[in-house]
């Protein structure tokens, strides 16, 4: 999800780079990589972008020294193509003379770039974007009228899109969407269009709702939309806000988490889908497959993913190591070995200190991240990706399942599985999401006020367990534990007494009926997350599928986590003591 | 933005309160339940309000009088929801429409929550929510690649009663939500929905947990001798008498009565004008307004309707029935029908040992 917006005004203003950099800082907050602004004035447009920080992007490409009556701005998180100066939005046509931001997703835009190329354009980036401006200058070209060309440039376009446009000589700003927010607001003697309305909200409240498949344009003034070549009435459209919209942003949801736990079957989806059509993966699998020994190097909600991995290929034979990143001074290896980095951000210091050191020692580095061209990326053999999009809150949720998932892919290549199975996870995700929720909101009740509990599990529900007793201590400060099942009779028993809080996550297995049991017998109060029926009044059914058992666990410890935090009056999203990328010892 | 409220439905699960009057107007901490909705939707900016409701509506008007927008008061024609969709929506000119269910007792963020949503997403918006209780009695959703469905099981997320859609008419409201392509979000605040008698003291001591500290009004009677504790509300016109306590989260509405030496705690709600004998005790219990309990009562777990008089000694027996459709706590008490007469030192039975 990149940030958009647009700005047109009556007058040729400087303080016009100070609302535009003001507008852009608030679209800070959804993750991003790269920076550009557009303006527009009778001498034309120019464009200033770049990878970095708003704040750098600003003082280096002077963008406060920028004039016009019209201003287009974009923050990046890089999906075609590297986060690069090159990569960063607005792009432009051959002439320079029409700038285009974006966001969403063109899967025409491979075939439409070989059709353009033929015609003679040159293209500058490895973005999908940047067919936009291309193909409006190339109706242009045959005498269409600048609107005309914009609208049948958009009706070229597959895929998803918000498009804010401009060209020379025009006092305005283009605009479509498709299942991407846009939003219009109304202000003295400019208008504003943007991707939320927190880029504007200081400056006017009076906004115009844009609805989906709609096109048109705004001018300083005024406001045309059009769809499916009938004029909307615009003056229906106007609204005036008098709530404060913390939560738009969010979709909705009151927090980032919730938002994100919810978005993960669409993450995991992207995620199968984009590293099924990797070539990396092949290079991976191989150099994998020939290993003599995978080390797997990650920390926190990451190694729980590595363990998954771990367990799967070791149960086939094969020697994998998962290492909590911090720890690597206490493992050596030799030639032959791989290491398999994993880390959502791409910028863990343990990791990048492990892999520092694995990579001297000779090894191969393989990682996956879900922030392209990232340092721990940067520094890879094999550069392997998720497309969980940015994730805002803290804690990790969609990440980790778009993890889970991409080892999968990884584990079932290597050993020559078929792959179909994943084409469900996505499906397991949606049935424990919609399944669990209110339960898990029910449980959090009691659990609110818990000073401790156990997560326990046994197999792939292990290291489930272990993420959920890692949750539950982020988002909430409960004291949890977690270790495997069997465990407990060899000294964990001693804590439990009448009321003692365990939560058992069962992907199926028999025997954890035994601890359950055990559990029980000393008064603790079962919290049961798995298929069997009558094992305690607080009991959860999930769907489970061979192979995808942690799709199906996944969303109750997440949103058990989310629940209990939301139930102490806390901020699930900004956990006390924590940082979304850890980058110090 | 113009919203259609519904309030119009028949009320059966919560039989006898609502015989006569519409569920909706169920006062709750103060503020029939409808009041809830409207004051929600004020809040995130909707102006004008179409109320469908049905004959046992006809307090309404005098109910939100006050309502600082424009409204009107439509009598329903045809039967269900879709019927009151109908005349609901004859009345909007405009595209869209938010319909909003006129029972639903949540924050007031939900509505703001959803209209965002709308104006940036432009599509048509739902609102869902968890619950764990009397599943069957919800509609619940089953999420699909993005998109909704509405099914009868299976799932524990539940439409929540607060919508944006396309101003039209619909055939079946349920078939209606799966077909379009809208967007949805997950409330995760308060919500209940009023249709049995349990949610009506958990909406209670949800609306009275969402009220920070206490409110004291000046134009309340308040013996010297009376203790009253935290998260305690007392409205104007409201009298404790001596050695009488209130300990909170309690709400004592404009112009109450609470008699000497009686104590009421524990989420419980006496609203306006409503009477509350000497030597009483009463906890988890909603006391709607005008009724009047005698002394030496024991009351929990109870509603008592509007205008019912209890006899003095009166004691409810709240029981683990096992048998509650929503139940939160496994614990019940009674139902005393509105204007209905309870002799002196009545046991009352559990509502739901029958």
């Amino acid at each position: 999800m990149c940030g958009i917006i647009g700005i047109a005004s009556n007058k040729k203003d400087k303080s016009l780079t100070d609302v535009l950099v003001s507008s852009l800082s608030r679209l800070e907050y959804r993750g991003y990589d790269s920076v550009g602004v557009a303006s527009l004035d009778d001498e034309g447009i120019d464009v200033r972008k770049a990878k970095g920080k708003v704040v750098e992007v600003v003082k280096t490409k002077k963008i406060n020294e920028m004039s016009g009556y019209i201003f287009l701005g974009h923050t990046r998180w890089a999906t075609h193509g590297a986060p690069n100066d090159q990569n960063a939005h607005p792009h432009v046509d051959c002439s320079g003379r029409i700038a285009v931001v974006h966001n969403g997703t063109l899967n025409n835009y491979k075939e439409l770039r070989e059709e353009l190329e033929s015609l003679g354009h040159k293209f500058r980036s490895d973005t999908d974007t940047e067919v936009i401006p291309h193909l409006v200058e190339e109706f242009m070209k045959r005498d269409m009228e600048s609107f005309e060309a914009f609208k049948a440039a958009v009706s070229s376009l597959r895929g998803s899109y918000a498009i804010l446009m401009i060209m020379e000589g025009e006092k305005r700003i283009f605009f479509a969407r498709l299942d991407n927010p846009l939003v219009i607001g109304l202000g003295e003697d400019k208008n504003f269009i943007a991707s939320e309305y927190a880029p504007f909200l200081p400056l006017t409240n009076t906004v115009v709702t844009i609805q989906d498949g709609e096109i048109g344009f705004i001018t300083p003034s005024s406001v045309y939309i059009e769809k499916d070549g009938k004029i909307v009435d615009v003056n229906e459209r106007v609204h005036k806000l008098n709530f404060t919209l913390a939560s738009a942003s969010k979709g909705g949801y009151s927090h980032f988490m919730l938002k994100e736990i919810h978005d993960s079957p669409l993450a995991v989806k992207e995620t199968l889908s984009t590293m099924m059509a990797d070539d990396s993966v092949d290079k991976a699998v191989k150099v994998m497959s020939q290993a003599n020994r995978i080390f797997v190097v990650a920390a926190g909600t990451s190694y729980h993913a590595g363990l998954i991995f771990g367990r799967e290929l070791n149960m086939s034979g094969f020697t994998v190591i998962p290492m909590i990143a911090s720890e690597y001074p206490s493992y050596r290896t030799r030639a032959g070995d791989v290491i398999l980095a994993l880390s959502q951000s791409g910028e863990t210091l343990d990791v990048k200190m492990a892999i520092k050191e694995f990579k001297n020692e000779g090894s191969t580095i393989i990682s996956i991240t879900n922030v392209i061209e990232s340092t721990i990326s940067r520094e890879s053999d094999v550069k392997l990706y998720m497309r969980a999009g940015p994730e805002l809150g803290v804690a990790a949720t969609k990440t980790f399942v778009s993890q889970v998932a991409s080892l999968l892919l990884l584990k079932s290549k290597i050993l020559g599985e078929k792959l179909d199975y994943l084409s469900h996870a996505h499906e397991v995700l949606e049935a424990s999401l919609e399944g669990t929720e209110g339960q898990m909101k029910k449980w959090s009740s009691t659990l609110i006020s818990a000073p401790s509990m156990y997560y326990l599990s046994k197999g792939v529900g292990l290291p489930m367990a272990l993420e959920g007793a890692l949750k539950i201590k982020e988002v909430a400060y409960v004291h949890a534990e977690s270790y495997p099942a069997g465990e407990s009779k060899h000294g964990p028993i001693a804590l439990v007494s009448e009321g003692f809080p365990v939560v058992f996550l069962d992907p199926g297995i028999d025997e954890l009926k035994v601890n359950i049991e055990e559990m029980k017998s000393r008064g603790a109060r079962i919290f049961y997350v798995g298929t069997s029926k009558g094992i305690s009044k607080d009991e959860v059914e999930v769907r489970l599928e061979k192979g995808l058992e942690p799709f199906a666990l996944a969303p109750p410890i997440q949103l058990l986590a989310y629940y209990v935090s939301v139930g102490k009056g806390l901020d699930p999203d900004r956990p006390r003591n924590l940082a979304k990328t850890v980058t110090v010892e | 933005m113009k919203a259609v409220v519904l309030a119009g439905g028949k009320g059966e699960g919560l039989l006898p309160l609502t015989k006569e009057q519409q569920k909706e107007l169920i006062s709750i901490a103060g503020k029939p339940v409808i009041r809830y909705v409207l004051d929600g939707l004020m809040d995130a900016g909707v102006t004008d309000f179409v109320i469908v409701t049905s004959d046992k509506g006809k307090d309404l008007d005098k109910e939100i009088g006050d309502l600082n927008a424009g409204y009107e008061v439509v009598y329903q024609k045809e039967a269900g929801i879709e019927g009151a969709i109908r005349t609901g929506v004859s009345r909007v000119s405009d595209n869209y429409y938010v319909l909003a269910f006129g029972d639903i007792v949540t924050s007031k963020q939900l509505y703001s929550s959803l209209i965002s949503l709308f104006y940036t997403n432009g599509k048509p918006s739902i609102s869902l929510t968890p619950v764990s209780e009397g599943l069957n009695t919800y509609g619940l959703v089953e999420l699909r690649e993005g998109k909704l469905k509405v099914v009868k099981s299976g799932s524990t997320l539940a439409l929540a009663g607060a919508y944006v859609l396309p101003t039209e008419p619909v055939e079946s409201f349920e078939n209606y939500l799966s077909s379009l392509d809208s967007s949805y979000f997950v409330w995760s605040g308060s919500w209940v929905d009023i249709g049995f008698p349990e949610d009506l003291l958990a909406a209670v001591q949800n609306v009275l947990d969402e009220r920070k500290g206490s409110f004291i009004s000046d134009e309340a009677n308040i013996s010297t001798s009376a203790v009253i504790g935290k998260n305690v509300v007392v409205e104007e016109g409201a009298t404790v008498e001596e050695y009488a306590v209130i300990k909170g989260p309690a709400y004592i509405g404009k112009g109450a009565y609470v008699g000497n030496f009686s104590l009421v705690r524990a989420y419980s709600s006496i609203e306006r004008n409503a009477v509350i004998g000497a030597y009483s005790e009463i906890s988890h219990t909603l006391v709607e307004p005008y009724a009047e309990i005698g002394s030496k009562s024991y009351l929990t777990y109870s509603v008592v309707g509007s205008k019912a008089k209890v006899g003095a000694g009166a004691i409810t027996e709240s029981t683990f029935t096992g048998k509650m459709i929503r139940g939160r706590s496994n614990k019940f008490g009674s139902i005393v029908p509105p204007a209905e007469t309870v002799a002196h030192g009545t046991i009352l039975k559990p509502f739901y040992s029958s």
